[in-house]
Formats: structure tokens, sequence, C-alpha cells
């Protein structure tokens, strides 16, 4: 993983925190994995090189692997959020504009 | 896709601000003559469609309920019943629909609703979103309603009203709804007189040029791109890219917005420079967890080619949307990376 993916996943994952407000502490551990503890729960996300699931997150004693930063936040929300119930995208069927 | 859609737009703003003196005026003007009006009235007795002379089938009154959380089907089904009468000729034709709404209303949901049923979504497209706002009471209603807030911060015109009443409260106003929804024009009118063109002229597309207006649409030069606004609860703010962004991260992007705040993102509207793409910007627009498809332009609209998108949120900070881009981007150029030949583990 490159030092700038490094670097903005963290970040990623403290702003998100404060956007969430949830109450934990994000901290990079020796081996490179980010830890984030949390009031109720303790989540770690590792860097998986070379494979479908780019990242592996672990809470409540359980991994799942991740295939996207979109997918961790996921799992890191529902891991220290309770209350969390997500969004689905939906798509309008009115156009914004006639197609031509 | 119809090829004349007809813009439907919002009239909205709190009890009392003034939405059924506009609209009388309005009706009175032959520029607005073609246009049918639903009005939703919140109670057991209707008034307010009492108080608005037009031919009586071109205006329907909805009485069953507050638009934005009980009878959000029947205004599906009005305007489905409504264009059916169109198109058999049973009803004065008309150009144009605008809903007003109770004064209570929430715009977000009749926003959703416009743009996701199915029934009227291919002969509809998405208008202006106009607010009143009266200079007596207005100022202590968005101190003290977060309705009338959200019904503000989701305005493309907002309608200063009963100024002759209240002049002084006009400067201290006019800040409150800049800080609320800096990017809509603020107009002031006088018991209800206005051009009803200076209105309803607000959505991206505008069906008398049948041409688009992304600079009107966004409202760049009001909304100051490098100065975010807000007040306690709605923020709103820009998120300029120089880069071109792949499609690929725009997508697991705006995912990602609506999964985690899709309730507190009240409107989105971009201007995006797709990487795979570069010569046809994507035109994006959201109303909470709801989007339009991107509507790609045939060409940039000026030398301007930064993506930018404007937030109008409720809480969402902006620092997060802007890491939240930035890490995804991150994501999507190590994958592309690691893709490559070269980067291949042997």
């Amino acid at each position: 993983m490159s030092a700038t993916l490094d670097d903005a996943v963290g970040e990623l994952l403290t702003q998100s925190l404060m956007a969430w407000r949830v109450v934990a502490s994000v901290e990079r551990t020796g081996d490179g994995a980010l830890v984030i503890n949390g009031t109720r729960n303790t989540v770690r996300i590792e860097r998986v090189e070379h494979a479908i699931f780019r990242w592996m997150v672990t809470a409540d004693d359980r991994q799942r692997g991740a295939i996207s930063l979109v997918a961790v936040l996921r799992q890191v929300r529902e891991a220290l959020d309770p209350g969390y119930a997500a969004n689905r995208v939906r798509i309008a069927v009115a156009a914004l504009v006639p197609s031509q | 896709m119809n090829a004349n859609p007809l813009p439907v737009s919002v009239l909205t703003g709190f009890l009392g601000s003034g939405k059924t003196t506009l609209l009388r005026h309005l009706l009175r003007q032959p520029g607005f003559s073609r246009t049918a009006v639903i009005i939703n009235e919140f109670g057991e007795v209707g008034l307010d469609h009492e108080l608005i002379e037009a031919s009586e089938d071109s205006l329907i009154e909805l009485q069953t309920g507050c638009l934005c959380c009980k009878i959000r089907s029947d205004l599906s089904q009005t305007l489905a019943d409504l264009l059916r009468r169109r198109d058999e000729g049973r009803c004065t034709p008309f150009d144009r629909i605008v809903v007003e709404t109770s004064g209570l209303a929430d715009p977000a949901p009749i926003l959703q609703t416009l743009m996701t049923d199915p029934a009227v979504g291919g002969r509809l497209v998405l208008g202006s979103v106009v607010t009143t706002v009266d200079a007596v009471n207005g100022a202590d209603t968005l101190e003290r309603e977060a309705i009338s807030q959200k019904q503000v911060a989701v305005a493309d015109r907002i309608v200063m009203t009963k100024l002759d009443l209240a002049a002084p409260a006009e400067l201290a106003l006019r800040e409150r709804l800049n800080a609320l929804n800096a990017g809509a024009l603020v107009i002031i009118v006088h018991h209800g007189r206005i051009d009803s063109g200076a209105l309803f002229n607000a959505g991206l597309y505008d069906p008398c040029t049948k041409s688009t207006d992304v600079h009107k649409w966004l409202a760049e030069e009001a909304q100051g791109y490098a100065h975010a606004r807000h007040d306690d609860v709605i923020k709103t703010y820009a998120i300029v890219r120089e880069e071109p962004i792949p499609a690929v991260a725009l997508t697991l992007f705006l995912e990602a917005v609506a999964e985690h705040c899709g309730n507190d993102i009240l409107r989105l509207k971009g201007i995006i420079n797709i990487l795979e793409n570069p010569d046809r910007p994507a035109v994006i627009h959201g109303v909470q967890h709801v989007f339009h498809p991107p509507v790609w332009l045939d060409r940039w609209p000026s030398e301007d080619r930064r993506s930018r998108i404007v937030f109008i949120t409720r809480h969402v900070p902006q620092r997060w949307v802007e890491v939240l881009l930035e890490a995804i981007g991150q994501e999507v150029a190590d994958v592309h990376v690691y893709q490559s030949p070269s980067q291949q583990p042997s």
C-alpha cells in the first residue's frame, strides 16, 4: 500500500468517527494495522496485498474481508455505532434533463 | 423519455410566509397561464385554494394531510392523473406544474417523490424550488423551526415577502438566509408582485431554450467556493478538485456519502470532470440518498474544467467529505497501479 493511501485511510477513519459522533480513537500499530478503540468495541483494520478483499476488518473476534474503503467504513460503523442504519443510494427515475 | 417533459417546481415556505399571495399574483400573469397548480393544504378545511383564482381544471387541492409525510402517494397519483387529462385533452393545456406545499412540509421527501415516482418519472423534469420567507416573522421562524431552515436550505430561489411591514429587518434576514443557503438568489416581492420568469427558471434544464445552464444552476458566483457558509445546523460548502475523478471513485464516493449521511444531505449539486471522459462533464444532483443519473453535457460550459460539488447539509462536516473523496481516489489509484503489468505479483 502506498504511504499516501496509508495516511489517507487513517485520516478518513478519524474524520469519520467525528462525523458519526462516535467516541473512539485511531492508532497505528507496529505491524501497520489501524486499530480503533471505541467505548464498546475495538476494531482492527489490516491491508491485504494482492487479494480481492483488499482489507481485513476484525471486530468482536470476527474477521471479515472488505473489498474497498467504502466496505471498511460500513463494517467499522456497524461495529462501533449500534444505532446505525445505512441508507442505500436510490437512483431517480426522473431525469434531470430530457434525453436528446 | 418523453420528448417534451414538463418542468415541475415546488413552492414552499413556512406558515404565513406568503406562498398563496405569491401564487395569486403569478396566476394572473400571461406568462404563468399555462401552469397547473397543485395545492397541498394541511387541515380539515382547506382555505388556500379558495383564495386562488384559476381555471378549475388546472388547480388541484390535496387536502388529506401534509405532502411530506402522509400523502406522497397522493401526489404521485395526482400528477399521473393530471398528465393523463392533459394527454386526453380534458383540461386546459399546461406547460408547467407548480406544487405548493403546506407550510409545515419538509420539501426533501417531496423532491424525492418527484425524482423517484415511476408513474411520472419519464414525463417530468425537476424545475425550481422556490421558498418564501416573510420579513416580519421569518427570522424568528428560522430560529425556532427546523423545517423552515430546511425549506430555505434546499431552495433555488428565496422570495422575501412583507418587507413593507418590516423593512429594517431586511439586512439581518438576508445574512441569515445567506448563512443557510448562499447559492440561492434572494428576491424581494411586494404584495406578491413578481415576474414568474424570475422564479421558475432556476432548474438545470430550461424548457424554453431546451438547454442547460450549469453555471446558473450551481449558483457558483453566489456560492463563493473559498468560503463555506453555515449556521449552527445547516452547512453549505463546495468541494473542488483540480484533477479528473475516475468514474468508479465518484460512484464509491456518492455511495458512501448517501450511506452514512444520506438523511443529512439536503441537496447536492455538481459538475464533474470524469477521468475516462474528460471532454464531457457529468452533472450530478441528489436529495438525501436519492440521486439523478448523471447528465453528460456535450461540452464544458466554460474554461473551468475543475470538478465542483456543492453540498447543502445538516451537520455533515466538510472535512469528512473532502477526506472521503481523497481516500477513495487514492484507493482507486492504488488498484490501478497494482493492476498494471509491471506491478503484478510474480
